[in-house]
């Protein structure tokens, strides 16, 4: 590490102006679990690191009014998992209980997972898939970033770096029937080398309304398979053919070439069976509601 | 510098410390408890978990201003007998202060559940690990008083060794479990 002083402000206007003061120099620091990593490698050399842990703004779940799910940045996977939300909000938590290990989830936290923006961390590819919107606060102002305006296509986030990210808001639990996430790892406490989240909502006939599918690691931020969630409106979910639809989410996400490293194409693959899987669950979790 | 007071096992520990100091290096350093092991410095052996305000934590991988003001507790807390310190040791030294590991049984006196688990079902060999895999192990199976092998195996999924093949860990952690949460029937 390279030396560096240390702020924990008490207020969140304070921590603000802390980071207005020092943008370029100044980390902030939640659980962290990825910040830590990059001091003791030096890839990162902070003059000023800033801990939210103080900030009451950032932290703690609720529901608000309008029946989002508003969580707080600084609230730790473990707590995630620990809760018990209703409906399709459980799949949140049942990812925050399955990433990382044990004594990571303590410390680490969801808002420092998505501001590291790795694309092989499970929230960004799973938040992308529920439709989730970001809180960010700035001295110039507060302002709201969807899931897909938030991960930057060419890596990392949208994020300025005078901003802080607050909360996150999940949509109501009416806003969608089914929300599945699947990944592929080699070991259990690492990162995955491909996930796959699905989210489903139905018409008042049964029939899919809209789709969400969202392939994470494959790119340098969640992808989309926008043409493919598409196509699935209208079906029926029991009339999924799920092998399918997996292909088609592969070809257009990860398509498969030959000339390209071993890697990708197993990844390529791995997304197939992934979607298939989470497809099938998130069909099951939609008909059964 | 900074001026910060840890409570390591119910004791205040009051430093002057770098910024950059770890918790791990105030608890070997400053607190002078080496039970803790410092192993890869990257939070992937686990050899470092220490229970910091009731969840556990790799300690490499948090500063210690991080937890000023906190409660933390080491390998050292789960029995009483290891918060003798030993100054000087020889065989006659360690007679003195430990009783052999045959004469304990698992109270809070002598021994917890877990470490006469690990004793019973030898799940230490080299012992580098053994630190790490009570912490984390305790925390989980005060959590979780009924788990399943499949279970106690992701617990454990952070926390590497290199002796064991891990069988032997698993077995004492679901004898410790039985041990810690006896049956109601």
């Amino acid at each position: 590490m390279t030396p560096f002083t240390y702020r924990r402000p008490a207020h969140l206007n304070e921590a603000v102006s802390l980071l207005a003061a020092g943008t370029a120099t100044t980390k902030l620091l939640a659980g962290g679990q990825s910040l830590l990593l990059a001091l003791k490698e030096r890839a990162l050399r902070p003059t000023c690191v800033l801990s939210l842990a103080s900030l009451s703004e950032l932290a703690g779940v609720r529901t608000a009014s309008d029946g989002c799910l508003d969580i707080g940045a600084t609230t730790t996977y473990a707590t995630l998992a620990r809760s018990s939300f209703s409906g399709w909000h459980a799949e949140i938590a049942a990812v925050a209980g399955n990433l990382a290990d044990r004594s990571v989830r303590s410390l680490g936290t969801i808002g420092g997972g998505i501001c590291q923006a790795d694309p092989r961390f499970d929230m960004p590819t799973l938040l992308t898939a529920a439709g989730a919107r970001m809180d960010l606060v700035a001295a110039s102002g507060r302002r709201c970033l969807a899931a897909d305006e938030f991960f930057n296509a060419n890596g990392g986030t949208h994020m300025t770096a005078s901003e802080i990210l607050t909360r996150i808001s999940i949509p109501a639990v009416q806003a969608l029937d089914a929300l599945a996430f699947e990944k592929f790892r080699f070991r259990a406490f690492e990162a995955a080398v491909v996930s796959v989240a699905c989210a489903l909502k139905l018409g008042g006939d049964g029939r899919i309304a809209s789709a969400r599918l969202v392939v994470g690691a494959v790119a340098k931020a969640p992808l989309k398979a926008i043409a493919t969630a598409a196509a699935l409106v209208g079906r029926r979910p029991a009339d999924l053919r799920i092998e399918e639809v997996g292909a088609q989410v592969a070809a257009e996400v990860a398509p498969l070439r030959a000339e390209q490293p071993l890697r990708q194409r197993y990844q390529s693959e791995l997304t197939i069976s992934l979607t298939a899987k989470a497809l099938a669950r998130a069909a099951a979790q939609a008909r059964g509601n | 510098m900074a001026r910060i007071t840890i409570h390591v096992n119910g004791r205040a520990v009051s430093g002057d410390v770098d910024e950059r100091m770890l918790l791990l290096e105030f608890i070997r350093d400053v607190a002078g408890l080496t039970g803790t092991h410092a192993g890869c410095y990257e939070a992937r052996c686990g050899c470092c978990v220490v229970e910091m305000d009731g969840a556990s934590v790799k300690s490499c991988n948090v500063l210690a201003l991080q937890a000023d003001g906190l409660s933390v507790f080491t390998v050292e807390s789960m029995s009483q007998q290891r918060l003798a310190p030993v100054e000087h040791i020889t065989t006659q030294s360690l007679a003195g202060v430990y009783q052999p590991l045959e004469a304990m049984s698992s109270n809070s006196r002598d021994l917890h559940p877990l470490q006469a688990a690990f004793h019973r079902c030898h799940a230490l060999q080299c012992g580098f690990c053994t630190p790490g895999m009570l912490m984390v192990l305790k925390n989980f199976l005060e959590e979780n008083p009924r788990p399943s092998r499949e279970q106690v195996r992701m617990a454990i999924s952070g926390n590497l060794c290199r002796c064991t093949g891990y069988q032997h860990i698993v077995d004492a952690a679901m004898q410790a479990a039985a041990v810690m949460h006896p049956d109601p029937a």
